[in-house]
């Protein structure tokens, strides 16, 4: 029985990683309709920037979130006005996919060729510590990184829930010709939204480098993940990505603990592959309703 | 086009592909043989991703399932004869085997669209691989010998290289067989507009599968050949991500939807990375995510695409656009 809750306990922590690494594509995904597979590399990139601040000026990770996300921010805004724009407008929503793969493998390879093929982890000062629950252990820095992953999620969703800029977000994913004839400017909005699904990246990226060891290489499973968390909970919310992060979380530390670690790829994926058949818009639904 | 020109060029080509291994060295065979097995799988995941507009992003499942049906065919039912002739049937099982597979999960998986239907053929093929690796009767972890039976005489990258030249050869008549048939066209109306096309009485449902078990066929006896000539592999040898991007890749570089299209896109990209940056391997991704994106940018309907356009300029564009769409 402690086995099995330090086994859920896991998952729910893995999970809500997981969801603050995919919230930033589901919302590109719902409101662009764009698949990023770009997105892997942002929450690498991330992972990276913390590493470079807390080795070379001793800033610790958490706080490295702030600078880490404005940059990501600024990257993703003009990718997305540059070359994702140029993507759709002369070829299609699907050539997208391609030049998002495209750019990826250049920014992998860029990756690697600065930092090296090398596994990185980051280490602050309470990397080792971890508090005791009754029966069960908990990490620190693992429940550090699921209060920050909760918190940047809670921001977010309000931001979309209840300001000006969120409002247009979410009219501007319904019906981009009519929030233009409102007065939107859609291209600037997808654009930032783009941008801060990049942040929420980066900022994931950031946690993650704390709490699990990373390379260049890891980038296509941050994307597939992502992919995965977005089918399961639905496109769009933060609340979806919530609910398919946790899903997804628990999925990979039950297989891990009850099948065999080698098989967690295969179960997320057969996980994925049935959600799709038996109900493709995720357990949430689209948070933009019949928009697409 | 002249019909008996085009004729006695593509016999001109395939004489010249003949007696080619005559004049180059090992190394130039191998990369031609390289580009008969590109250009088989590009051409047979056009057959679906270009013609029916169902684009897979996990087509390497055939190629893999194909090189290990062929080891399991050959070591547990023993062998078949001596000689090259013994290689037949278990290439031929393997490909009937993948192309059952492909029938099995067709018609649930084909009710997906776009990219929905990319991503599961994705995970379709993760599954399978992981799968293979972990389950022991499968040896996948620790890999399958697969020898080849060569005739007397004959180097291995000579022998390949025809027996590649022959499976391309016997895929890209089969692409032009389907490209001009009723078949062909119920693809192409399915790729347009699903829903219309199956509103004016094409058959999409079956169609769609058709075409989903001759790809998976195609693909599952080129990866049986594979298999035979690496002669010994495990998962990851057979079962890679960049197998099935390359033939995304090579057909987007072409143009998607077009019979040339991924022979064209094939040649350019393996000239680029196989001769002129043969000795720039730390950079090899960077270029070819540069070439892909160029590509998208700049000739979003390929080669193919852009040679149409630029002889009719008035059609431009628009003509370009549509041949990429989904």
């Amino acid at each position: 029985m402690t086995l099995f809750l330090q086994t859920t306990l896991n998952g729910l922590v893995l999970g809500g990683i997981y969801s603050l690494a995919a919230v930033g594509f589901s919302l590109v995904f719902g409101v662009l309709g764009i698949v990023n597979l770009t997105h892997g590399i942002f929450v690498v990139a991330g992972a990276y920037g913390a590493l470079v601040l807390f080795a070379e000026l001793g800033i610790d990770p958490l706080v490295g979130i702030v600078p880490i996300g404005l940059a990501l921010f600024a990257v993703g805004y003009v990718y997305q006005r540059t070359i994702i724009q140029w993507a759709v407008s002369r070829a299609s929503l699907v050539a997208s996919l391609v030049v998002t793969f495209g750019v990826a493998m250049m920014a992998r390879n860029g990756l690697q060729l600065v930092f090296g093929p090398d596994v990185h982890t980051i280490t602050p000062s309470y990397s080792f510590l971890s508090i005791p629950l009754g029966p069960l252990r908990i990490d620190v820095v693992r429940i550090v990184a699921l209060g920050a992953s909760l918190v940047l999620l809670t921001v977010l969703a309000l931001v979309l829930a209840r300001t000006h800029f969120g409002r247009a977000i979410r009219a501007t994913a319904q019906q981009p010709l009519a929030a233009e004839l409102c007065g939107l400017n859609v291209k600037n909005l997808h654009g930032l939204t783009f941008g801060l699904g990049a942040a929420m990246a980066g900022a994931a990226g950031a946690i993650i480098g704390i709490v699990q060891p990373f390379t260049a290489a890891s980038e296509v499973a941050w994307t597939l993940n992502a992919f995965i968390v977005v089918v399961l909970g639905g496109i769009g919310s933060p609340a979806g990505a919530l609910v398919g992060g946790l899903l997804l979380g628990l999925i990979n530390a039950y297989t891990a603990q009850y099948v065999g670690p080698s098989l967690t790829q295969a179960a997320m994926f057969l996980v994925l592959v049935l959600m799709l058949l038996v109900r493709p818009s995720g357990l949430l639904g689209n948070a933009f309703g019949e928009s697409r | 086009m002249n019909r008996a020109l085009v004729l006695l060029a593509a016999i001109a080509v395939v004489l010249a592909a003949v007696l080619l291994p005559l004049w180059i060295g090992p190394f130039y065979t191998r990369v031609i043989q390289l580009f008969f097995f590109s250009t088989g799988l590009a051409v047979a995941w056009n057959l679906l991703g270009g013609f029916a507009g169902y684009w897979s992003f996990g087509h390497t499942v055939f190629i893999g399932m194909g090189a290990f049906s062929a080891a399991h065919i050959v070591t547990r039912l023993g062998p078949f004869g001596d000689g090259p002739l013994s290689m037949v049937l278990p290439i031929l099982l393997s490909g009937l085997l993948c192309g059952l597979f492909a029938a099995i999960i067709a018609y649930p998986i084909l009710r997906l669209r776009g990219i929905y239907f990319a991503i599961a053929m994705l995970g379709v093929s993760q599954v399978v691989g992981e799968l293979i690796n972990n389950l022991s009767w499968f040896q996948g972890g620790v890999g399958v010998f697969l020898q080849t039976p060569l005739p007397a005489g004959t180097a291995p990258e000579d022998f390949f290289y025809y027996l590649f030249g022959a499976l391309l050869l016997a895929s890209i008549l089969i692409a032009i067989a389907v490209r001009k048939s009723r078949f062909g066209y119920a693809l192409l109306s399915i790729r347009e507009d699903e829903d219309t096309a199956m509103m004016l009485g094409v058959a999409t449902e079956r169609y769609k599968i058709m075409a989903f078990v001759l790809s998976a066929v195609l693909v599952g006896t080129l990866g049986a050949v594979y298999g035979y000539s690496v002669g010994y592999f495990t998962t990851y040898t057979v079962f890679r991500l960049d197998f099935s991007l390359n033939m995304i890749v090579f057909c987007l570089i072409g143009g998607i939807g077009t019979l040339a299209g991924p022979v064209i896109g094939t040649a350019i990209m393996l000239f680029i990375t196989q001769v002129l940056l043969s000795r720039f391997l730390d950079i090899h991704l960077l270029i070819t995510g540069a070439v892909v994106v160029a590509i998208i940018l700049l000739m979003p309907g390929g080669t193919i695409g852009a040679l149409r356009s630029w002889r009719r300029p008035a059609a431009g564009g628009g003509a370009a656009a549509t041949e990429t769409g989904s």
